[in-house]
């Protein structure tokens, strides 16, 4: 124990000399008597005190108050990978903040920590809904935060898509950046924190008892719901006012907890103080590499970035040490109905094609709406859309039905398990890294990019019998070092990266006909392939002990199936970009339908995903006209939004 | 049979009236991809990038539409769009059924709008100006495709005279200057704010330098090839402007929060007020735009002792 505060204590102070030393020109005496003085005359000095100095305090600020959160949290909920990111929290202050900066700019200055606060307080609430009292303290209520981050992700990047040149420059922001020209930054933060050393003595008791579990924890006289909701809000707060001071931060809330434990803190408060500490320097390590890889390189490297670049994979590494997840657990279908009666397929069939028809009849022109059939260079340009939106939906809900049931939780799509941002980070790499534009890079490039995904998924995943825990977090990992490989090179501010932007959201605009001739053909051989394999898939969804006992080989079953999926994410990612919830919400509809089979439920789920991105599609197009949003921008806010009432309501009633 | 033959007479006339104009009416013009034959001179223009936009108006033909005219109108500004043009949505993502509703004769894109070729041409053939690399020119580039423009639209003696008149009015400012700055003139950086904490610098290759070099001006703060001939630095790399002068083009929404900034106010140029902003001015326009470039960089240096 002694070693630990030792090493801290040592390790803090000198990363922060280190820190300061990048910047500037002066020397360590200098500074001294610059500090002792406080006499300032040359530029230099000016630049060491009102830019080295904050930004070297503001990474220890927000570092401290990062780890705090975090450490609140997971004590609170019990559960090691709650931290102001998994929760939504932190997309949720961003998105706030964003909203204000857009709305009215003259308020987001002085009001923006409550604009962040109010996103913070309602996507972690959303949260918790989603997940639910028994969710929280295990792997659903980061599943819940997943789907809420890229539901709120999407919201932001159609704020921006549509606020262009100005927008632009709210990305390196978005990035999260450290860089101070002055002490306001730090002042305000500091004034915001303030109630930290009294949050630590405050939380101090109930955490201890919180550790003997909730029924203890009573026993004892603790009044649990006031305490809960008070270091809840306080953990919150701290995620607002860094979010306000410097944007996003990933995982630094997420993996101090986890380090302060690995280092041997076993006690409430110690682990809190240790994760202050810990944060503080941890943060500070990465923004001076950060600082030390923008004057190496031509671009500047956001310091968000860096944190992501370091903290996804030590996030791996810590839950192959850590974790013991089982695969346990067996796969519940939400929903009531038991059966799905003719009509209701046939309602669905109706509402399908009413959605064809108005995608490809009703539009608005200049002289107000037409209902009419299009001439033929129109037809020619919205038929590829409206055949990709409908072989990308069917494929997606198909893919959604197979993860779902092959890892026996309702909560898998592909675009959670980072197959999505697999593909992605394969494409956008490659532009970026190798020239050219998206549509060098076919298929072929997303493919790789997915089946790496899945090779890491397995890899990763076999030591815990492929446990949703692992893939989920895998997911978590690949999706930030994406946003972050994104963000650096938004960061450089070319205007290249803002057709890579609108492609990010899931686009049917740059579908051409045979692209989606060759989406549709695939989408057949996939279910062709689904249909195949559905004795093995209907097997492995009762259980393993199951399965083995009718002689199926589980693992090749597995893997195959897994390929499956891969193939289909990367066919619709490489056409269309990454298309999020339609692969979580289809099977969802199909099962609330009452296609409880797995052929009623991959049929319906196809239906139902076709019919959710035409009518997205057909709504970007219009919505705005003559701007226009992509479809998966749509259907993620469509489909989030549906997805997380219908589970609210589930949880309420 | 007499009826007969002078109807064949009248189209006789009429054919040998046509086949001159037709004749002449072919044009052929040379973009970034090859070779280009119209057998018509094209009238209906849509130009989705800010480029081309400010080339046609330039050259006297407004387009039919364009692509963002609120962003044309704030960050271009110069020439100034005419009235009653279309609008058909944000450059990267025009709303291409608005477009072909316009019916256009031909489609004019750049680098941004390269992955919508093959849809765009299913509307109206396309010319694709690649302006912008690293691996050439681009003040050379966006005069080449100036040229081009004017031979597609029959302006070719309106744009040399424009080119012309570019270079003599830089010319007669870079005279001004050197009366103005009799002991040689100052070393300038120009900028754009991105936030208080990061600017682009503009340097080689990009069309602020070709202005600066018409004008005689030399660079403060010297920067490598690049693309868009701009690189991102952080606020505090400024200092390194030293005894030059930095200029900022407008429109930077910050300004005042910038203003009282401590560390701000201590830079030397801010010190010895050897600051000045620019009026909105596209620095990734056409050759035209390094003459509002370079008056506006000279308005700024006239405008007082520095």
């Amino acid at each position: 124990m002694k070693r630990r505060y030792l090493g801290v204590l040592l390790l803090l102070p000198l990363t922060w000399v280190l820190h300061l030393q990048l910047e500037t020109s002066l020397a360590v005496t200098e500074q001294w008597q610059l500090l002792m003085t406080r006499e300032l005359s040359s530029f230099a000095d000016f630049q060491f005190f009102y830019s080295s100095l904050p930004r070297a305090v503001i990474a220890l600020l927000v570092g401290a108050a990062l780890g705090l959160a975090g450490s609140l949290l997971q004590q609170l909920l019990q559960n090691p990978l709650v931290s102001p990111m998994t929760l939504g929290a932190s997309s949720g202050a961003w998105l706030g903040l964003l909203v204000m900066t857009l709305v009215w700019p003259a308020a987001a200055a002085a009001y923006g920590t409550w604009g962040a606060f109010a996103g913070a307080l309602a996507s972690s609430l959303l949260v918790g809904l989603i997940a639910g009292r028994e969710g929280l303290s295990g792997l659903p209520v980061v599943l819940a935060g997943m789907a809420v981050n890229l539901l709120l992700g999407a919201l932001a990047t159609a704020l921006i898509l549509l606020n262009d040149q100005y927008a632009r420059n709210l990305f390196i922001w978005g990035a999260g950046n450290l860089a101070q020209s002055d002490w306001s930054q730090v002042q305000a933060l500091a004034t915001r924190l303030l109630i930290l050393p009294l949050i630590l003595l405050l939380a101090l008791r109930p955490l201890a008892l919180m550790r003997l579990g909730q029924t203890a924890a009573q026993a004892r006289g603790l009044n649990l719901l006031p305490v809960f909701a008070l270091i809840f809000l306080a953990a919150l707060w701290l995620t607002a006012s860094s979010v306000m001071a410097v944007g996003l931060i990933g995982f630094i809330g997420l993996l101090t907890p986890n380090l302060v434990r690995l280092l041997g803190c076993r006690r409430a408060g110690e682990e809190l103080l240790f994760s202050v500490l810990l944060g503080a320097w941890l943060l500070l390590i990465t923004d001076a590499l950060a600082i030390f890889f923008s004057q190496q390189l031509p671009n500047l490297v956001p310091s968000g970035a860096a944190t992501a670049l370091i903290g996804a994979p030590a996030l791996i590494w810590l839950v192959r040490k850590r974790m013991q997840m089982s695969s346990g657990g067996h796969y519940t279908l939400p929903g009531r109905e038991l059966q799905l009666p003719l009509y209701r397929l046939l309602l669905l069939l109706g509402v399908l094609l009413v959605c064809v028809v108005i995608s490809l009849m009703l539009a608005p022109s200049e002289q107000g709406w037409v209902f009419a059939w299009p001439q033929d260079l129109v037809l020619s340009l919205r038929w590829p859309r409206l055949v990709a939106a409908l072989a990308a939906g069917g494929i997606l809900a198909v893919a959604g039905v197979l993860l779902q049931r092959l890892i026996r939780n309702p909560l898998a799509s592909p675009d959670i398990m980072g197959l999505s941002a697999g593909a992605t980070l394969a494409l956008v790499v490659s532009v970026i890294f190798l020239g050219g534009s998206l549509r060098d890079y076919g298929p072929q490039v997303a493919f790789i990019g997915c089946l790496l995904v899945m090779f890491l998924l397995l890899l990763l995943g076999r030591r815990h019998q492929y446990a949703p825990g692992i893939l989920a977090l895998m997911g978590i990992a690949l999706a930030a070092v994406l946003d972050a490989v994104i963000q650096f090179t938004l960061a450089r501010g070319g205007d290249e990266v803002r057709q890579l932007l609108g492609w990010l959201s899931g686009s049917t605009y740059r579908i051409q006909g045979q692209d989606a001739l060759w989406m549709l053909a695939g989408g057949l051989v996939i279910g062709l392939l689904t249909w195949v394999g559905r004795r093995s898939l209907v097997l492995i969804t009762i259980g393993d002990a199951f399965a083995l006992a009718r002689g199926l080989n589980i693992n090749l079953a597995r893997v195959s199936l897994l390929l499956l999926v891969a193939l289909s994410t990367a066919l619709v990612t490489a056409l269309m970009g990454p298309v999020a919830f339609v692969g979580l919400l289809a099977p969802h509809l199909a099962s609330l339908l009452g296609a409880r089979q797995l052929h009623q439920q991959l049929l319906v789920g196809a239906l139902a995903g076709a019919a959710i991105l035409i009518f997205s599609d057909w709504l970007g197009r219009v919505l705005l006209y003559p701007q226009q949003l992509p479809a998966g921008l749509i259907a993620s806010v469509l489909g989030g939004s549906y997805f997380i009432w219908l589970l609210t309501r589930r949880r309420l009633t | 049979m007499s009826s007969a033959w002078s109807w064949i007479k009248v189209y006789l006339l009429a054919a040998c009236l046509l086949l001159p104009v037709t004749v002449q009416a072919q044009v052929s013009v040379t973009d970034s991809l090859g070779t280009h034959e119209f057998a018509e001179r094209p009238e209906r223009i849509v130009a989705l990038n800010w480029a081309v936009t400010e080339n046609l108006v330039e050259l006297g033909v407004a387009p039919v539409a364009i692509a963002d005219v609120e962003g044309y109108r704030t960050w271009v500004v110069q020439p100034q769009l005419p009235q009653g043009i279309a609008d058909v949505g944000l450059r990267d993502e025009p709303n291409i059924e608005r477009l072909a509703s316009l019916q256009p004769d031909v489609i004019i894109i750049g680098t941004q709008q390269l992955g919508l070729k093959d849809k765009l041409e299913q509307v109206a053939p396309v010319l694709y100006f690649d302006n912008y690399r690293a691996d050439h020119s681009n003040p050379e580039a966006v005069e080449g495709t100036f040229r081009e423009l004017a031979r597609l639209l029959d302006r070719e003696d309106l744009a040399e005279q424009k080119l012309a008149e570019r270079d003599r009015r830089l010319q007669e400012l870079a005279t001004q200057l050197q009366g103005h700055f009799p002991e040689g003139l100052p070393e300038v950086a120009v900028i754009r704010f991105t936030d208080v904490n990061h600017v682009r610098v503009y340097g080689r290759n990009s069309l602020v330098l070709a202005a600066m070099q018409a004008l005689g001006l030399e660079a403060a703060l010297p920067q490598p090839v690049t693309t868009w001939g701009q690189t991102q630095k952080t606020l505090t790399e400024l200092v390194a402007v030293d005894d030059g002068i930095l200029l900022y083009i407008q429109p930077f929404a910050q300004e005042d929060r910038l203003a009282q900034h401590p560390l701000w106010q201590r830079f030397p140029f801010v010190q010895q007020d050897r600051i000045g902003s620019l009026p909105p001015v596209w620095t990734y326009g056409g050759p035209l735009s390094i003459q509002y470039l370079g008056e506006a960089l000279a308005t700024t240096l006239l405008e007082r002792d520095w």
